[in-house]
């Protein structure tokens, strides 16, 4: 007997259309996504539609800002500012409610649709807050070297 | 004669449709009009809502024959659909009683000698349900359907000159100057049979149907009847201004039209959105207001300076008129505009992220009180609302996430620029010196960390597992194990990994970075090396997430378990990440050195250039001043 609210189950039985949509509109969310083969693509997107499931699962905003973490520092790797990262996180999203959306037409049987856009805002705000945490320890270092080069001593 | 059936006005009988009852929902109205040369109307026309049935007939014959005929064909029509309609599917119904009002012409013109060779047109619509009717005719009155804008003829005439044309001995251009154009081959009348035409018709919403005799078409422009048809006005306004249209082009024949309108399709959700979704948060642009002042937005550091009015002005009127335009043109662009300006505003000051967080904490509040409310007066507007404004909440979020990372890519470019010139200044120095410089990967900036988000330190959440979990743990990952591939070594050792990382109480990365370590171990960062370890991870995921389900334990432990083993995989890759993005640094390093030394032999490059068109222009000169002119050589001048 599965432990997940219904509408956890009811985004289980939406995922592979969410992801087929995705699949085909991947050009559009990320050109390094569109790129990718099909394969690699459906893997990376599936990932993070995993994840996606499991914050609705769990609710679970430590474990989800965790993710987001890990998901910005792969993509930085790849040379992928976090504005294209959460830009891409956010069409994922938004994608997700608008499957749900016409597959749930009627506002009663539509609480998913609202829900991802929810959790579509929470990972906006999360990834926002991420940044906001990147930037404030970057800005400590711009202090600390500034401080250094005013007095002449070596960087690190 | 005018008739319009409006929104469930009427049911009938079953027998003209093997469907259950349902509501029509159609909108129909008929007129007709003796023209400005005839002095009596031969059409007649049949608009009977209960029977679902509309005909437009045009008699023929001299001697007030042709009025007769049509009148006796409608009777005959009516009477038999109202008496068979219980016996007969409606396609065949509908033959069957044009079949009879022809009988009924005929006998009535053998009559009496005045009477003999008249006639009638028909066109006849019966609606089956709210998605089907059927359409039969005789002769030259014609159907309509106008869908998506577009106006098409349902039928063909029935004349002399349609069916040489359709034998192919008339040219379609030479049928339109032929003199017998208008000579019928079919009617109600000449013979006590006719063919009838008869087609099914599935029906859209926003489909319109027109019955019409020749007195429309013969006067009127297609293009004139499909824009009146498509205009939007009520069937009676549409067939009224359609005979206008018919007499304005001559009127000289009897003109009769029907009008069915099938139902609008419901607005869709971005419609309902754009109107009553838009007037609604529009309505309660007051109380979004109150509840971010009670939530204490005048008091935030990003209106300090500002009298509260002016606060609640600039800053939560701005975004409830932006949501509200947004709404209402189902753009996000003016809330983007909105928080690009107020965080920009923010930011030039030097202003940090928390400040700006709450704001957009308290305006975000505030907007779902507002929806909460309109939700419980209309529960449908109030859903679509809800996920408009979170919408326009997340469009919001991405300026400010857009403006965030351009400062730390500011932010980043002045590391990089301060740490050179830093670097510099101490190579001269050491160079100076004349001794050996020193290590140089020790002291590259790349070795702070300079790859955003890669935090090894930082705390996990949920430190602390009782023996229960501990136990449930286990358990899933024995199953886990069972349900491996032997051959899959990897996949298995990944599993031993998740388990010590899930069951490790304190909770702590550094579990993770040993297991990832010890997975790593000798592989080298090529592509087969690195895809192979993530495809495992993968699997490991898969299987895991799957055996949860298996194991037997309670229901609430089981989510228990599911979320101690997704943190620890997600701990797992966050490691895994951080080696494989250790590996690369050198090639990163190499990278930068290689365009370090590029852009060094660019300046030499350079400077060579500079050197030779100097010693050119001084030669040139030196040619100018001392040769003459003669033997001034290839200088061109």
């Amino acid at each position: 007997m599965s432990t997940a609210p219904p509408v956890a189950r009811a985004y289980d039985l939406l995922r592979p259309k969410i992801l087929q949509r995705l699949l085909e509109l991947r050009s559009t969310l990320d050109p390094s996504l569109g790129r990718l083969e099909e394969s690699t693509a459906r893997a990376q997107i599936g990932a993070v539609l995993d994840h996606l499931g499991n914050f609705i699962a769990t609710g679970d905003l430590g474990l989800h800002r965790a993710f987001l973490h890990t998901f910005m520092a792969m993509r930085a790797a790849e040379a992928q500012g976090p504005a294209a990262v959460l830009a891409m996180l956010v069409a994922i999203g938004d994608t997700a409610a608008q499957v749900s959306q016409e597959e749930n037409p009627a506002p009663e049987g539509s609480e998913l649709t609202l829900l991802l856009t929810r959790v579509t805002a929470s990972t906006a705000r999360a990834v926002n807050d991420l940044i906001a945490e990147e930037l404030e320890r970057r800005m400590a270092q711009w202090s600390e070297l500034s401080t250094k080069e005013r007095k002449g001593l070596p960087p690190a | 004669m005018v008739g319009a059936l409006d929104e469930g006005a009427e049911r009938v009988a079953a027998g003209v449709s093997n469907q259950p009852q349902q509501q029509l929902q159609m909108r129909i109205a008929g007129d007709t009009n003796v023209g400005k040369v005839r002095t009596t109307n031969e059409d007649s026309m049949i608009v009977d809502h209960q029977l679902r049935l509309y005909v437009v007939l045009d008699g023929m014959g001299g001697a007030n024959a042709g009025d007769l005929a049509s009148q006796t064909a409608r009777d005959a029509i009516g009477m038999f659909v109202q008496h068979q309609r219980l016996t007969m599917e409606p396609k065949q119904l509908l033959e069957a009683a044009i079949q009879y009002g022809s009988a009924a012409v005929f006998n009535a013109a053998q009559q009496a000698r005045e009477r003999h060779g008249m006639g009638t047109t028909c066109v006849a619509c019966m609606i089956i349900d709210a998605k089907r009717a059927v359409v039969a005719h005789v002769g030259d009155s014609r159907a309509y359907l106008l869908r998506h804008g577009r106006l098409q003829s349902l039928t063909r005439d029935h004349t002399i000159v349609e069916e040489l044309v359709d034998r192919g001995v008339l040219a379609a251009d030479e049928a339109e100057r032929h003199p017998y154009k208008n000579v019928l081959s079919r009617n109600l009348g000449a013979r006590p049979e006719t063919r009838v035409d008869v087609l099914e018709l599935e029906i859209k919403p926003g489909d319109r149907i027109m019955l019409c005799s020749d007195g429309l078409y013969g006067y009127a422009s297609n293009d004139g009847m499909q824009y009146l048809l498509g205009s939007g006005d009520p069937p009676e306004t549409v067939a009224r201004d359609l005979i206008d249209l018919a007499l304005r082009g001559g009127g000289g024949d009897n003109v009769s039209v029907i009008v069915i309108e099938a139902p609008q399709p419901a607005p869709t959700s971005t419609q309902v959105v754009r109107t009553s979704g838009a007037t609604a948060w529009w309505q309660h642009r007051k109380r979004f207001l109150q509840i971010a002042k009670d939530r204490g937005i005048t008091k935030n550091a990003i209106c300090r300076g500002l009298k509260p009015d002016e606060a609640l002005d600039l800053v939560a009127s701005s975004l409830c008129e932006a949501i509200f335009h947004d709404l209402e043109k189902s753009t996000g662009v003016n809330v983007w505009t909105f928080a690009q300006n107020i965080a920009g505003g923010w930011f030039e000051r030097g202003g940090q992220w928390q400040p700006l967080r709450d704001l957009m904490d308290i305006l975000a509040v505030s907007a779902r009180a507002c929806v909460d409310d309109i939700r419980k007066t209309d529960a449908k507007l109030g859903f679509l609302l809800d996920v408009a404004v979170s919408r326009a909440l997340v469009v919001a979020e991405l300026a400010l996430g857009g403006l965030l990372a351009e400062r730390l890519r500011h932010v980043d470019h002045d590391l990089i620029q301060i740490h050179g010139a830093m670097q510099e200044t101490i190579d001269g120095e050491l160079d100076r010196h004349d001794t050996e410089a020193p290590e140089r990967t020790s002291s590259k900036f790349i070795d702070q960390a300079t790859i955003p988000f890669m935090r090894p330190d930082r705390p996990v959440t949920n430190p602390g597992v009782s023996a229960e979990l501990v136990t449930a743990i286990e358990k899933t990952l024995t199953i886990a194990r069972g349900r491996t591939s032997p051959r899959a070594e990897l996949v298995k050792q990944i599993l031993e990994s998740l388990e010590t990382i899930a069951t490790d109480p304190s909770g702590q990365f550094a579990s993770a970075v040993i297991a990832a370590r010890e997975l790593y171990g000798v592989r080298t960062v090529d592509d087969a090396g690195v895809t192979q370890l993530f495809d495992a991870l993968d699997a490991a995921r898969i299987i895991t997430a799957s055996s949860v389900h298996q194991a037997s334990v309670p229901d609430a432990m089981r989510a228990k378990v599911l979320r101690a083993v997704s943190s620890a995989h997600q701990r797992l890759v966050g490691a895994m990440t951080g080696l494989v993005l250790e590996a690369v640094s050198p090639y990163s390093m190499r990278l930068e050195e290689a365009k370090v030394a590029t852009g060094e032999l660019r300046d030499k490059v350079a400077r060579t250039e500079r050197k030779r068109a100097e010693l050119e222009r001084k030669f040139a000169s030196t040619v100018d001043q001392s040769l003459p002119w003669e033997r001034r050589g290839t200088t061109e001048w």
